[in-house]
């Protein structure tokens, strides 16, 4: 019973920024305020056509785009040469390719600046990108390699006895099979790199910089409810994407059994 | 087969220069007003001594471990709750509230508590936004999810057989949960208070929203110094810090949990 | 003269230091059923999957139907495998599984419609194309590999301990369907197998094979009367084993006082040490002293309804088993003395 209560009190705590968020978001004036004086849609409209939101916006749709495009075939060969591959040292490998997540934001951050500038590429987004995919590609792989354990070998010797070439065996059966591993890797790879900021922070400028950083340019200048709609839209996106995964996934079994 | 490995070798590789020049970088010379670096030094890390830096890297350390401890216990029930509960509905509404923070977004979840420490929903007693008791705030809330998550998964693997046996020799519940549950959880305890303070060590979003200037966190010093005043190697000397004591607690937790799938 | 499908002379594979097929040379002849027969790790498995080509040989060179396929990868062999796992592929239905090597080789959706059709006739499991694997038994799943493994007659079908998976009754009754089939169609066929019953059974030749040898090939018949090796008569069959020195062309002295006459068509070489193995069937109860009679005390005795299994003890301690048709000439029990007769052509002589 006191359990019941504390754990409500402590949902509470932590859902509570939320509610404020979505409800200071509709406040008509631009003081913020809560509960909200009325009802109004104007701060959703102001980020719609706030232009560098759309710029960031694209921005965010071509660097996750591009990080996850390239993440996804990367991740699903290191999780199977990890699984099949005769490797001496594989705890380490698999360790090495985790490493990315173990880095403070702000170290990586910083060392990618530095390298950009030492290639001359401080205004590209081929930095952007790739920092992305280096920060991305640990869930993908870790996501994929439960898939691919749960994988028969003598799957793919039936397949080859019955005709199919390495490659062909690869696309109508390994990877069909791989289906649940690589739709939860596409899910954290997209999560991830949307919200990715502390790393994007220091190596995008005005131009190429992604949604969460124009959100937080804002923030410092600004103090109207603009950036309560536009994390409203983020938390209802969010919501959807979990819901979906608990659907199809079960994610307890996901987080809660290794 | 092996060869597969390659394209995700070549990322790594790109990740590991990117560190590579920072920990050169933390070794030379800056040179006010240029980007170009003199020779080699070890003045940046001298800096990091300096009473206005070592200011910076003690209230660090000590946030980091008020957060860890006050996350710990605030995270307990929740995680318990979470591994217990028979129900599946019950266990995916505690899952999806976990972790839907994870997935919205740093900004987003501090400047919710931009809005609730600045009195807008209450007006506090004493002031809470731009103090260190605001952003202590947002990191327990901001640590939370990570913490339920790794207390939960300890506290399944935990056989509900040795809190039944105990029940059955006589113990009430609160005496159960704290002779056999909570010291069974250790290893869990450990690993997560560990990576709590090890991300929370080097948190910046937090900080920088919540602490408006006057709190200052090492990722706060490293951005300052990096994208305010161009002072690269300063900057790398403290996320070269930053990144040591993370490893060095990682490994740490790594070890705790022994050989924890990858 | 049957010529030889698929061929294997001076096979090795190893792995490490250990030689998991050592040197072999094997024929196997065209539409014969072919058991490949040993205990685990005797190298049966390793040589089906030298055949099949998913294991490259270290050593020697493999030829189908007279060419030198020593090089090439497993889906350019033409060959049929059913794995002892099945392997189906669960994201397929079974009507997909089956007809997956026809869609390998660009067979017309029509065409391949009714070969499927065919194929599950065969195997008996016509109404169930739609299913995917999960939703079938042990034993139909076994027929949809067998089905997709022969849709596309292959040159060759394979066997991987196919029926280990199966309980006694099921097993039982695949082994006659296999044959049938086998038979009906005239594929030559491989099969491996630990279990003697199941390689007899079924086999026009038996590989009985130890340590990556093959120890004797021959047909079921012979290898059962005539084990050429201490290893086959052990493995085939349960035999006694009875040690002794010939002390004439065809006397051999087992210990003292018992002296048996061995009629194994050749002459024993005097003085050599000998080991003689009879089967438990061959042993008879005798009603009283003469040629080949010998004395000994029941040990054990396993009532089986049919028949009774017994262990008599000779005077030096060796023993003999003896399988007892019921109801038994002499009243058995433990420790009573009895008389067992041992004809002289049951023996078979390993020296």
């Amino acid at each position: 019973m006191m359990l019941r209560v504390t754990v409500l009190l402590l949902l509470a705590f932590m859902t509570l920024p939320t509610v404020v968020v979505i409800a200071v978001s509709f406040n008509p004036t631009a003081i913020l305020s809560f509960p909200p004086a009325g009802f109004s849609w104007r701060w959703y409209v102001n980020v719609l056509t706030y232009p560098q939101f759309q710029r960031a916006a694209w921005n965010s749709l071509l660097v996750t785009g591009g990080a996850v495009a390239l993440a996804l075939p990367i991740g699903t060969l290191a999780a199977l040469a990890l699984e099949r591959a005769r490797l001496r040292g594989r705890a380490l490998w698999a360790a090495a390719l985790l490493s990315p997540l173990v880095a403070p934001g702000v170290a990586a951050g910083l060392g990618f600046l530095i390298l950009a500038a030492a290639l001359g590429l401080l205004r590209s987004r081929v930095v952007l990108i790739t920092a992305h995919v280096a920060l991305v590609l640990p869930f993908v792989v870790r996501s994929v390699w439960v898939s691919v354990r749960n994988l028969d070998p003598a799957l793919e010797r039936a397949a080859a006895s019955l005709g199919a070439s390495p490659r062909r065996a690869f696309f109508r059966v390994t990877l069909p099979l791989l289906r649940p591993g690589l739709f939860a890797a596409l899910l954290f790879a997209v999560v991830v790199s949307v919200n990715e900021f502390v790393v994007s922070l220091f190596i995008s400028n005005r131009v190429t910089e992604i949604l969460p950083v124009a959100m937080f340019t804002y923030v410092v200048n600004y103090t109207d409810p603009t950036i309560a709609a536009l994390s409203s839209l983020f938390i209802a996106a969010t919501f959807l994407v979990i819901w979906l995964a608990d659907r199809f996934l079960d994610l307890g079994r996901v987080f809660l059994q290794h | 087969m092996r060869l597969l490995l390659l394209p995700a070798i070549a990322v790594l590789a790109v990740f590991a220069a990117a560190l590579t020049a920072l920990f050169r970088w933390s070794l030379l010379e800056f040179i006010p007003g240029s980007l170009v670096p003199g020779g080699y030094t070890l003045d940046n890390f001298r800096a990091v001594l300096t009473p206005q830096y070592l200011h910076a890297v003690r209230d660090t350390v000590v946030l980091a471990a008020l957060t860890t401890i006050l996350t710990l216990v605030a995270s307990y029930p929740v995680a318990y709750a979470l591994a217990r509960t028979p129900s599946r509905a019950v266990r995916s509404a505690l899952l999806v509230l976990t972790l839907a923070p994870f997935f919205t977004g740093a900004i987003v979840r501090t400047y919710a508590w931009v809005l609730v420490l600045g009195n807008t929903v209450v007006t506090w007693p004493v002031p809470m936004l731009f103090t260190e008791r605001g952003v202590l705030v947002g990191l327990v809330h901001f640590s939370m999810p990570t913490m339920i998550l790794i207390l939960a998964a300890a506290l399944s693997h935990i056989d509900p057989a040795y809190e039944r046996a105990a029940a059955s020799l006589g113990a009430r519940p609160a005496r159960v949960f704290w002779r056999v549950t909570l010291p069974l959880s250790r290893p869990g305890i450990i690993s997560g208070g560990l990576i709590v303070f090890a991300w929370t060590l080097s948190a910046f979003p937090t900080p920088e929203l919540l602490g408006g200037g006057k709190v200052k966190m090492i990722a706060n010093v490293v951005k300052d110094l990096g994208l305010d005043s161009f002072n690269w190697p300063g900057a790398a000397a403290f996320a070269m810090l930053a990144l040591a004591l993370t490893l060095a607690l990682l490994t740490a937790a790594g070890r705790v949990t022994g050989s924890r799938a990858a | 003269m049957a010529r030889a499908v698929v061929e294997l002379k001076g096979c090795t594979r190893e792995y490490g230091a250990l030689r998991a097929v050592d040197a072999l040379d094997l024929a196997v002849l065209e539409g014969e059923f072919l058991s490949l027969l040993g205990p685990s790790g005797c190298g049966k498995t390793t040589t089906l999957n030298l055949i099949a080509g998913f294991v490259p040989p270290t050593a020697g060179r493999i030829f189908i139907d007279g060419e030198d396929v020593t090089g090439r990868p497993p889906h350019l062999r033409g060959l049929g495998v059913v794995f002892q796992s099945y392997a189906l592929f669960p994201h397929l239905t079974v009507f997909e599984n089956v007809a997956f090597g026809l869609r390998e080789r660009r067979v017309p959706a029509a065409e391949v419609a009714q070969r499927v059709g065919e194929a599950l006739a065969l195997v008996r499991l016509e109404g169930r194309e739609r299913q995917r694997p999960a939703q079938l038994s042990g034993g139909m799943q076994q027929r949809v590999a067998l089905a997709r493994a022969l849709v596309y007659r292959p040159r060759v079908l394979l066997l991987d301990e196919p029926l280990a998976a199966l309980d006694k009754r099921l097993r039982e009754e695949m082994r006659v369907e296999l044959r049938t089939i086998q038979r009906t169609i005239g594929i030559t066929t491989v099969f491996v197998t630990h279990d003697q019953a199941e390689a007899l059974g079924l086999s026009d030749r038996i590989a009985v094979m130890q340590g990556g040898r093959i120890e004797q090939l021959g047909a079921p018949r012979e290898i059962y009367e005539r084990p050429a090796t201490r290893f086959v008569a052990d493995f085939i069959g349960a035999s006694t084993m009875l040690r002794g020195r010939a002390v004439s062309g065809e006397l051999v002295t087992v210990t003292e006082g018992v002296t048996l006459r061995v009629a194994a068509g050749r002459a024993l070489r005097l003085g050599a040490e000998v080991e003689l193995a009879i089967r438990p069937e061959r042993v008879r109860l005798a009603t009283g002293p003469g040629d080949n009679v010998v004395e000994a005390e029941i040990d054990t005795l396993v009532y089986q309804g049919a028949q009774t299994e017994l262990t008599a003890r000779l005077v030096d301690g060796q023993r003999v088993r003896a399988v007892v048709t019921e109801p038994a000439p002499v009243p058995l029990a433990l420790g009573q003395r009895v008389r067992l007769h041992l004809a002289a052509d049951a023996f078979m002589v390993i020296e």
